[in-house]
C-alpha cells in the first residue's frame, strides 16, 4: 500500500514535470473549445418556430412552412413551451380554437428572451405571412391581432456542445496515447526491466500507473468545465461528481486498451498507427464535434456502440441536461461492458517486455 | 561455501542455445570479471542470476538460496546494474534514490549513496542531464540502495572515456574494501586484469576457465607461449592519458 502510495506520487510528480504531457492533456483540449468558441453554427440556420395550431385552420401553418428563413414545429402547447424554455425555439405561435385568417383572434406570441433579434425577424414574418393570407382571403381588413410575450430560455450554445465532447475525446487521447507511449518508452529504455530487479510487485507499478492516470484526468474534468463556465459561458446543469464517475469509467476503458497496445508494440513507430486506428474513427464518428444525428443510419449501427459514443453522450447528458446517472444507465452499462473487454485485452496482451 | 554457485546452466531462445551448462563458483568477497566474446552468453547469465530470466535447466544458488525458488528473496540480496538500462525521466537522483530504497521497503540516505559514487553535488538533476560516467556511477548508486551482499555490474566502463573509466575503477574497488562481492563483465582486458580478482572466460555459452588472472597468464606462459612483440614500456591509452591528463572531465 504505501509502495503503490510512493510510486503514485513518483509518476505524478513526473508527469506533472512533464511539460508536453500537461500541454497535451489539458493545454491542448481547451485550446480546441477556444478556437470553435469562433464558429458560430446558429447563424446558418433557419429560425426555428414551433405553432401550436388548436384550430381547423391549415393555410396559415403551410405559409408559414413555406418561407424559408423559418424552421417551422408543430406541437401541442406543453411541449412548444418546453422547446422554447430549452431554447429549441425562437418564437412559439399560438392559434386559438376559433383561429382563421379573417377573425378577429389574439394570436399569441411567445418570445425568447435571449434571441431578440431572431424573434424580432420571426415576429415580423409571422405578422407578415398572416397580413397576405388575410388580404387575400376577406376585404374586411379584419385580421386576428398579434401579441407577443417573451419567455427566459436556456440557449444552449455550440460551445455547450462540444466542451462535453472534447472532454470525452482528450480522455481517450491521454487514455490511449499517453499510457501506450508512456510504457512503450519505459520498455524501450530498460527502466522497466531494472524494476523488475528490484523486489517490487509488477501489480504496485501498474496501480500506481492507473490511479496516476485517474488522478490527471479527474484533473482534466474540472480544469475543463472550470474554464468553459468561467470563460466559455458554459451552462453547467450537471452534478460534478456524476461527470467525475462517468470520466472516471471511461478513463479505465481506454487506459485498459491504452495498455493492451503498449503489451502489441515495440516501439513508438509501432503504437502510433495502431492507437490512430482505434481513435480518429471514433473522433471524428462519436459526435465530438457534430452531432451524430447528421449520420446515415448505417452508420449508427456501428458507431452507436463506440466507447467514445457512450462517454461523449453521458458526459454531455450531465452537462447540458444536469442528467443523473441513473438517467444515463444506457451509457454507463455501454461503459461498462467495454470497461470489461479492455481489462480483459490489457491483461491478455500487456508485456513487461 | 562459496556466496554464488552456477550449477551447469542452460538457456535457449527459439531452439538456439544462448548458455550451455555454464558453471560458476564466486568466493565471498572480491571482484569476479565475467570476460568473452560478443555473444558468448555473458549477459544471459547474468540475467538469470538476477532472476530476471528463467533458467531452463541447472540451478542457481545464491547465499544458500535457490533463485529459481525464491526469486523475491534473492532480489532482496543483490544489487544490478544493467547493461542500456535507464531511470524514469523528470525525478532528481535524490528522489529516485528514495523511491528504490521504497521498491525494498528501505529508509535509504540519498545523500550517502551519492558521496559513495561522488555524485553529491548532483543531487537535484536529473539523470538525463548527466554524462556517460556520471550515469554508469548513479546506476551503481541505485543498485547499492539495499546494501546488497552481492552486486552485478554488466559491461559498466563500456562507452566511457579512458579519465572516465579510471575514475568508475576508483568507486569499484572502494566498494569491494567495503567487503562487498563484485561480478562484473567487461571487453577490456586492461579492466579486467586491474581490477579483478578472478577472471572467469566465457565462450560459446559456457565457462572455460575460472581463475585469478595471474594465474590465467602463468599458465599461459608456461604452456611455452610467446609474443610475436616485445612488450613496450608504454602504450597508447598511456600516452593519451599523459598527454589529457588523468583527471575526469565532467561539466
Amino acid at each position: 500500500m504505501r509502495l503503490t502510495w510512493k510510486l503514485s506520487i513518483a509518476s505524478m510528480k513526473m508527469f506533472f514535470r512533464q511539460k508536453e504531457a500537461i500541454i497535451w492533456t489539458i493545454l491542448l483540449p481547451l485550446f480546441m473549445v477556444f478556437l470553435f468558441s469562433f464558429v458560430s453554427f446558429d447563424g446558418f440556420n433557419a429560425i426555428s418556430l414551433g405553432v401550436v395550431n388548436q384550430s381547423n385552420d391549415t393555410a396559415f401553418v403551410s405559409a408559414l412552412k413555406s418561407v424559408k428563413a423559418l424552421k417551422v414545429y408543430e406541437g401541442t402547447h406543453e411541449t412548444e413551451l418546453q422547446a422554447l424554455r430549452d431554447g429549441d425555439r425562437v418564437l412559439v405561435v399560438v392559434l386559438p380554437f376559433t383561429f382563421h385568417p379573417g377573425s378577429s383572434d389574439t394570436v399569441e406570441t411567445l418570445l425568447n428572451a435571449e434571441k431578440p433579434q431572431e424573434g424580432n425577424v420571426a415576429t415580423l414574418l409571422v405578422r407578415r405571412v398572416l397580413d397576405e393570407l388575410t388580404f387575400q382571403q376577406n376585404v374586411q381588413l379584419t385580421r386576428p391581432e398579434v401579441t407577443v410575450e417573451t419567455v427566459n430560455s436556456r440557449n444552449l450554445n455550440y460551445i455547450d456542445f462540444l466542451l462535453p465532447g472534447i472532454l470525452a475525446m482528450s480522455i481517450m487521447q491521454s487514455g490511449v496515447f499517453g499510457v501506450a507511449f508512456g510504457f512503450v518508452l519505459l520498455k524501450k529504455r530498460g527502466i522497466l526491466r531494472r524494476l523488475l530487479a528490484t523486489p517490487m510487485k509488477p501489480a504496485d507499478f501498474i496501480v500506481a500507473q492507473v490511479a496516476t492516470r485517474l488522478v490527471v484526468l479527474m484533473a482534466q474534468v474540472l480544469i475543463m468545465i472550470g474554464v468553459g463556465i468561467l470563460f466559455f459561458d458554459l451552462h453547467f446543469q450537471g452534478n460534478i461528481l456524476n461527470l467525475l464517475v462517468v470520466g472516471v469509467l471511461g478513463g479505465v476503458v481506454f487506459l485498459g486498451i491504452g495498455f493492451a497496445l503498449s503489451g502489441l508494440s515495440k516501439s513508438e513507430d509501432q503504437v502510433a498507427p495502431l492507437a490512430n486506428i482505434i481513435t480518429l474513427p471514433m473522433m471524428l464518428l462519436s459526435g465530438v464535434f457534430f452531432s451524430r444525428s447528421n449520420l446515415p443510419g448505417f452508420a449508427h449501427v456501428i458507431t452507436d456502440f463506440f466507447p467514445l459514443t457512450y462517454l461523449a453522450d453521458g458526459m454531455r447528458s450531465i452537462t447540458i441536461d444536469g442528467a443523473s446517472l441513473g438517467d444515463i444507465g444506457g451509457d454507463l452499462l455501454g461503459l461498462t461492458v467495454w470497461a470489461i473487454v479492455s481489462v480483459f485485452l490489457a491483461v491478455k496482451a500487456f508485456r513487461w517486455e | 561455501m562459496s556466496l554464488l554457485d552456477v550449477r551447469s546452466i542452460s538457456k535457449s531462445f527459439r531452439g538456439l542455445k544462448a548458455v550451455a551448462d555454464a558453471s560458476l563458483e564466486v568466493p565471498q568477497g572480491g571482484i569476479v570479471a565475467l570476460i568473452g566474446p560478443n555473444g558468448a552468453g555473458k549477459t544471459t547469465t547474468l540475467e538469470m542470476i538476477e532472476t530476471l530470466r528463467s533458467i531452463d535447466s541447472g540451478s542457481v544458488i545464491l547465499d544458500g538460496i535457490d533463485v529459481s525458488r525464491e526469486p523475491q528473496k534473492v532480489k532482496r540480496l543483490i544489487g544490478v546494474q544493467l547493461q542500456s538500462s535507464s531511470f524514469f525521466d523528470k525525478l532528481t537522483l535524490t528522489e529516485l534514490l528514495l523511491l528504490f530504497g521504497e521498491l525494498y521497503s528501505r529508509q535509504v540516505d540519498p545523500i550517502k549513496l551519492l558521496q559513495e559514487v561522488e555524485l553529491k553535488e548532483k543531487a537535484k538533476s536529473y539523470v538525463a542531464e548527466l554524462s556517460g560516467g556520471q550515469k554508469q556511477r548513479f546506476s551503481i548508486a541505485a543498485a547499492l540502495v539495499n546494501d546488497p551482499v552481492l552486486l552485478f555490474l554488466d559491461e559498466p566502463t563500456t562507452g566511457l572515456d579512458p579519465q572516465a573509466r579510471r575514475h568508475l575503477w576508483g568507486v569499484i574497488k572502494r566498494i569491494r574494501s567495503e567487503g562487498k562481492t563484485i561480478v562484473l563483465t567487461t571487453h577490456y582486458m586492461e579492466e579486467a586484469e586491474e581490477l579483478c580478482d578472478r577472471v572467469a572466460i566465457m565462450d560459446r555459452g559456457t565457462i572455460i576457465a575460472n581463475a585469478p588472472p595471474q594465474q590465467l597468464v602463468n599458465t599461459l606462459v608456461s604452456n611455452g607461449f610467446t609474443k610475436d612483440r616485445i612488450e613496450r614500456l608504454a602504450n597508447l591509452e598511456d600516452v593519451f592519458l599523459s598527454l589529457t591528463g588523468h583527471s575526469l572531465r565532467e561539466e
